[in-house]
């Protein structure tokens, strides 16, 4: 029987007992970086790529948390869930002599609140959940709100993303409230609000926003900017709007988890789409902006001065980032489960 | 006590190795989870509580339970309805025939139920094939239909990934069943109705008993038939344990979500024990 537990945890963690010096375990959003590059990776410096996907930052926060940050040596959460993981010992400092490259970042992009200083983080990439519309079904100015998407010739034809925070984003910005906030009965007055959206609301997806638009089962909905212009390129009738009230800003991180056995070869690999041919070509491909200024420029001028992917300041206006809410998550999870199931 | 058959040992052996580890310790561990409290930054703690099977008797929570249970129960009334049909006429069929139909009820399990699922959105929706066909091909109607994102095409999905799981059991039955009884009853003057129902249902009542619970079991868990096909409108068991678990990250809850699933479940297949050990005094 010892035999056999010997074994078993042999079996379990045979990712790091195999991690050598010419691997790195990626573990990345789906659909969030071109094959191309990771081949060309392997081609250049021999190390061999292990890439995974997750589709939230859910999902990943929970895989770290039970394995210590053990067996991935590098990943991309979001936003607030930096500063999680980092409160919570989950994250190892950069070392930024690996990282010569850096320069090319978009100053504006780095020392955000989540990360000072950047000690454990670099952007990788950055959008904005906002609104989009088919052309062809609705005329244009008519969706420029979240307030909006409750007009009553959206019925049944609206699409929502399918998670909590970036629902109550709307119904709490339609208020006037943040999407960050945190007091229960601005919660509940923003499920009042959502309620009479349902009748509205032909499905929720965040997995591929983009696929109801262009089936023609949705005419208007939230979508990210990245996706909604990936939609555009298909159907030039798929148009992207800043909401007035104040977008949802998002910014992916690479990091490297604490427990991590390749740490060097991840930061050769930050390093390596740091430059700004790979960066350009992963902004070209997934449709989503890169923080890489000097990528940027090198970019064909369309995709360049697309204001879906490269907002204007004032499109910025009221956009905010989403925050750790603590235990108020649970209020919202509350509400969320009362919105789908109370009908 | 001496081994007289090594493989025998080995395989039962290994089998009591997995149903240990892989069924009753996970088990365990998520009836102690829901037991716990939740923690900000790691998961659960102490002390222990019955909190969480408090908030689950909110009216909101035994709403989801009554749709989770109205939706598996439709999905194997259908199952039902559409398979036995199937099934009767299948055991009727010449041995050639049969082997290839049971093949191509079989078959679909090749295919992982997650893409079929994702084969029958793409076939309803909108600028699909069935609108295609309905509107431009056959002419009956003007508009598409919107058949995606409904609880019709819930139900039709669920349906569809299940119908194997009642015929096969059925088909088992009925196959088996001697035709000197239907046989007998229509000499002794029944007509066709009155032998299918007090003759073949009865004799199939078995196959009927095993295919119901083996729809109605996985249906009730379900949760990515209707966030594909029913656009995620609706909350079911499923999608309230992931939910929990995931994005509140409050496991107690979740877990005790799914103790009681398992609770429920486990009445079921007492019933089902129950029933079958009635029929068999019948039957046999």
């Amino acid at each position: 029987m010892k035999k056999f537990f010997i074994f078993l945890a042999a079996l379990f963690f045979t990712a790091s007992a195999h991690a050598g010096t010419k691997e790195l375990y990626f573990y990345n959003w789906s659909e969030y970086m071109p094959d191309s590059v990771l081949e060309n990776f392997t081609k250049e410096t021999g190390i061999k790529i292990i890439y995974t996907t997750y589709e939230s930052n859910e999902a990943l926060y929970a895989k770290m948390k039970l394995t210590g940050g053990k067996g991935y040596d590098l990943v991309v959460p979001s936003t607030y869930y930096v500063s999680k993981m980092l409160a919570e010992g989950l994250l190892q400092p950069l070392n930024k002599k690996l990282l010569p490259d850096l320069g090319n970042l978009n100053p504006m992009l780095l020392d955000q609140p989540f990360d000072p200083g950047n000690t454990v983080s670099i952007p990788y990439i950055w959008g904005t959940t906002g609104l989009a519309y088919n052309a062809k079904k609705v005329k244009p100015g008519a969706l420029e709100a979240w307030g909006d998407l409750w007009k009553p010739e959206f019925k049944g034809r609206v699409l929502l993303q399918n998670d909590v925070r970036e629902v109550f984003h709307a119904g709490l910005r339609v208020l006037g409230y943040s999407g960050n906030d945190t007091d229960p009965a601005h919660i509940e007055e923003a499920y009042n609000v959502l309620v009479k959206l349902m009748p509205s609301v032909r499905l929720f997806n965040s997995e591929a926003p983009k696929m109801p638009f262009l089936n023609g089962e949705v005419d208007a909905g939230m979508i990210w900017n990245g996706e909604a212009y990936v939609a555009s390129r298909e159907n030039p009738d798929i148009r992207f709007v800043f909401p007035r009230e104040g977008a949802v800003l998002w910014l992916d991180s690479l990091v490297i988890p604490k427990g991590a056995k390749n740490a060097e070869n991840a930061h050769a690999f930050i390093n390596f789409i740091l430059r700004p041919e790979i960066a350009m070509v992963i902004s070209m491909e997934i449709g989503y902006a890169t923080p890489n200024l000097a990528a940027q420029k090198m970019l064909p001028p369309e995709a360049r001065n697309n204001r879906t992917v490269y907002p204007a300041d004032e499109d910025l206006a009221n956009a905010e980032y989403h925050l750790d809410i603590g235990p108020a998550i649970t209020v919202y999870e509350k509400y969320w489960e009362k919105l789908k199931a109370g009908r | 006590m001496r081994l007289r058959n090594p493989t025998k040992t080995l395989a039962i052996g290994s089998f009591a190795f997995w149903l240990f580890f892989f069924v009753l310790v996970p088990n365990v561990m998520v009836a102690v989870v829901s037991l716990l409290s939740r923690d900000e930054s790691s998961f659960v703690s102490l002390p222990f509580s019955l909190e969480s099977y408090l908030r689950l008797s909110d009216p909101l929570y035994l709403m989801v339970f009554i749709k989770s249970l109205n939706m598996a129960l439709v999905t194997t009334l259908v199952c039902l309805l559409a398979g036995y049909p199937f099934a009767y006429i299948l055991a009727r069929l010449p041995g050639r025939f049969r082997r290839v139909l049971v093949l191509l009820v079989i078959l679909p399990f090749w295919t992982n139920s997650l893409i079929r699922t994702y084969a029958v959105a793409l076939i309803l929706r909108t600028n699909g094939p069935l609108n295609w066909f309905l509107v431009d091909l056959a002419g009956l109607r003007d508009t598409p239909l919107d058949l995606l994102y409904t609880g019709t095409a819930v139900v039709a999905g669920s349906v569809y990934v299940f119908l194997p799981f009642m015929i096969l059991p059925l088909y088992a039955v009925l196959e088996r069943m001697d035709p000197a009884y239907v046989e007998a009853g229509r000499d002794l003057g029944a007509g066709w109705l009155d032998v299918f129902f007090r003759i073949t249902v009865p004799l199939s009542m078995p196959g009927i008993l095993a295919g119901c619970l083996l729809v109605f079991l996985p249906a009730l868990g379900l949760f990515y038939i209707p966030d594909v096909l029913g656009g995620a409108r609706d909350l079911f068991i499923g999608n309230f344990i992931k939910n929990q678990f995931l994005d509140a990250r409050d496991w107690p809850f979740g877990a005790a979500g799914s103790v009681v699933l398992t609770g429920l479940m486990g009445v079921l297949l007492l019933i089902y024990y129950r029933g079958m050990r009635r029929l068999g005094e019948k039957v046999l």
